[in-house]
């Protein structure tokens, strides 16, 4: 699984330099080529009516000039490579969601195929390329989105680039109702349909959580329906309503709950083996903080990203090692046992609770920390318990040498009705 | 087609006639009766369940005659009825699972056929975050419905499973049975079991709202297994059964439910139902003085939909 971070928010396309040091110190090692930051979608929506020059440098309009496209990325690309940072997928231009215009698919077919042409030369091999709602009658939507679809065949071919739809929303007077690819059944058959036409598989999916978020989506079925046709994930947090791109946990109901369904996406893409990339996009974020503080926002986000790299591949983890055993007796303990006691069982479990020593709790021996003081060398013990630090803090201090890791039980693939007492 | 709403708010059970004629002057023919009123959802979950349901079936056949010929002597046809829920309260007792189980799911049934109602409406279990899946989900439902099935087809009820909505943190997200696909193949495959039409689907306007649901698609896979309506408005955010056409999210003041939607629908699966409207909190948003003013206003509505849907046939 890749880790991608998006450029918007953080890195100024016309003096990328620190950004760039901000991402990379951070240790992301993959960005997005993001080409809606330089044809933005208000620059699209405009397209024929005069508009003033683009960014600092009045660089021309790439809506005016699509085959200056690679020209003009040419410095933030060039730096990307200096410092590293790979470009596996990328974003090719795309309307405003509630555009009256119907007369842009030329421009937008224009400005992906040198989206498409740019990817080639930077070694990208996936663009997201949102399909054609503006104008189109409903029953017109398939045949429509086929024959731009099936038109990038031959230069994506050419680029060697996937292309892959996404979920998108549709303005309803301002309400964000679900659009075209929200139904995960349509989407894949699009998907299936262009792969057999193209007679490879040269198209996939993309899943933009917060289109998902904004249509109340049931993440785990929408992500499930899809199945390996899923390459990538656009993970951003919303607060339901608005299309907002804030870091995953950041936005809550003020109940300290977040408003997204990531329960829901975890057990999705735990199940369909999420492989692909997972697109790291809080470009509101990042731009509401002080430049001076963006250095650690970036560790937070590549943190957040890592950790939903860890909560999807749980199993693997667990897989290491060829025997482990528990720390704690509680609540979390009794989940891993109910979700993966028997597909990877521990030796014992231990607890500081001297009163509970001896018992068996939910099939297994409850021994004290210093049992862990005798484990064969390649054991590793998996903290139950939410204090992690502090009790990893007490068994290093005893002398344990073994590996010690972080059980966590928020999401698991099930959960009892009913949560035991703590004593 | 035919036009009601929710006798929730309306009929007072020392005078339903008086309810009921209300709701014929107001320009209803049918009504959508609250049994849910009975026993709150809230309670529920409390595990504070009332005795209401403690009465036996002629106990409560008495005290619903007079809403029985009350309704007939208006003019007003009971065609749907809520059943009170939930039906299974995840971490609640075994007794009080049993009982919403044993007792007031199966006296529901036989209420609904006391008032001679064609449709009884019941909320699917909640419970994916739990069992993990929705299908697993869905099974739990299913056996519920499965164990209703035999005294639905007997008395002539069809039970119809409502789009509900469940909540991630305060928000609004998709909960049981908005799928329409699935829900389709599931009605079909329990009807099929049963040799009869016991089950069917309600659909409610403001659940789907909240989760963006595209409303014409939705009506068009269920298709005729729409047996019910449950019509009402919110602002996309929170379920508050308010009137159609009160929300809006621009300056330019256009509706931001898809009403459209709705009317293109019903027309294209040739619905010929009730046109019920779900919002009994409308008329507590209201003052009481204004109540027959508003109702009569909720009906109008109701023909405007009306005269919407046939306009091309």
């Amino acid at each position: 699984m890749n880790i991608l971070a998006t450029p918007e928010g953080i890195i100024d396309t016309d003096r990328p330099k620190q950004g760039i040091i901000d991402t990379s110190t951070a240790g992301f090692e993959n960005i997005l080529l993001d080409f809606s930051q330089f044809c933005p979608e208000g620059e699209v929506e405009n397209f024929g009516k005069r508009q003033k020059k683009a960014g600092q440098s009045n660089r021309p309009l790439i809506t005016e000039t699509p085959s200056k496209l690679c020209e003009i990325m040419e410095p933030v690309l060039s730096q990307y490579k200096k410092s590293g940072l790979r470009t596996p997928a990328a974003y090719a231009p795309y309307l405003r969601r509630d555009t009256k215009r119907a007369d842009l698919t030329p421009l937008l077919y224009r400005l992906t195929q040198e989206s498409l042409r740019v990817c080639g030369q930077a070694g990208c091999g996936t663009i997201i390329v949102r399909p054609l709602f503006s104008g189109i009658d409903r029953k017109e939507q398939w045949k429509e989105n086929r024959e731009y679809y099936l038109s990038l065949l031959p230069l994506a071919r050419e680029n060697n680039v996937r292309i892959l739809l996404e979920n998108q929303c549709q303005d309803v007077n301002g309400h964000l109702v679900r659009g075209i690819c929200s139904d995960p059944h349509e989407a894949a058959s699009w998907v299936d349909w262009l792969n057999a036409e193209a007679g490879e598989q040269r198209f996939g999916f993309c899943v933009d959580v917060g289109i998902c978020n904004i249509c109340g989506q049931n993440m785990r079925e929408f992500v499930r329906k899809l199945g390996g046709r899923v390459k990538a994930i656009i993970l951003r947090d919303g607060d339901g309503q608005k299309e907002t791109s804030l870091l995953p946990f950041t936005c809550t109901a003020g109940n300290g709950q977040p408003r997204t369904d990531w329960l829901g996406l975890i057990r999705g893409l735990r199940e369909i083996h999420f492989d692909g990339q997972l697109i790291l996009d809080f470009g509101d974020t990042a731009a509401a903080f002080s430049p001076l503080l963006r250095p650690w926002l970036m560790r937070l986000a590549k943190a957040t990203a890592d950790y939903f790299k860890w909560q999807i591949g749980i199993e693997d983890t667990l897989k290491k090692y060829s025997s482990i055993v528990l720390f704690g007796a509680g609540n979390m303990c009794r989940n891993y046992m109910k979700c993966y006691g028997e597909k990877y069982p521990p030796l014992f479990t231990c607890d500081n609770d001297s009163r509970i020593w001896g018992t068996n709790f939910c099939g297994l021996e409850v021994k004290p920390p210093d049992s862990l003081k005798t484990l064969p060398e390649d054991c590793a013990i998996f903290i139950c318990n939410i204090y992690y630090r502090e009790i990893e803090r007490q068994l290093r201090d005893m002398g344990i040498k073994n590996n010690i890791e972080f059980f966590n039980d928020e999401y698991m693939p099930s959960f009892y009705f009913d949560r035991l007492e703590r004593r | 087609m035919r036009i009601g709403v929710q006798t929730k708010n309306v009929i007072d059970d020392r005078q339903p006639e008086k309810g009921f004629t209300l709701l014929k002057e107001a320009g209803f023919s049918c009504g959508d009766f609250s049994l849910n009123s009975y026993l709150v959802n809230k309670a529920i979950y409390q595990s504070e369940i009332n005795t209401f349901f403690d009465k036996s079936v002629s106990e409560l056949e008495d005290f619903f005659s007079p809403h029985k010929y009350g309704a007939e002597k208006a003019g007003i046809t009971i065609n749907q009825m809520h059943m009170p829920y939930p039906n299974y309260v995840p971490g609640g007792s075994e007794e009080l699972n049993d009982y919403l189980r044993n007792v007031v799911a199966t006296k529901s049934v036989r209420l609904c056929a006391f008032f001679g109602c064609p449709y009884l409406v019941v909320h699917g279990f909640k419970l994916a975050r739990f069992l993990g899946s929705e299908e697993r989900e869905w099974e739990r439902t299913e056996s519920f419905l499965d164990f209703l099935a035999p005294m639905a087809k007997e008395l002539g009820v069809t039970i119809c499973i409502e789009n509900l909505y469940d909540s991630v943190g305060g928000h609004m997200v998709e909960g049981p049975c908005c799928d329409a696909g699935k829900a389709a193949e599931r009605i079909d495959r329990i009807n099929e079991r049963h040799h009869a039409s016991v089950l069917g689907f309600c659909f409610d306007t403001g659940h789907a709202n909240l989760m963006g649901i595209d409303f014409e698609s939705f009506l068009i896979t269920l298709g005729d297994r729409i047996k019910v309506l449950h019509i009402h408005d919110n602002d996309g955010v929170m379920d508050l059964h308010q009137l159609p056409f009160t929300f809006t999210k621009t300056r330019e003041n256009r509706p931001s439910t898809d009403w459209d939607g709705f009317v293109k629908g019903l027309r294209q699966i040739h619905f010929d139902g009730v046109l019920s409207f779900e919002t009994a909190p409308v008329l507590t948003t209201f003052p009481e003085e204004m109540k027959a003013e508003v109702l009569s206003f909720i009906a109008r509505i109701g023909k405007y939909f009306e005269d919407q849907i046939k306009v091309s046939l």
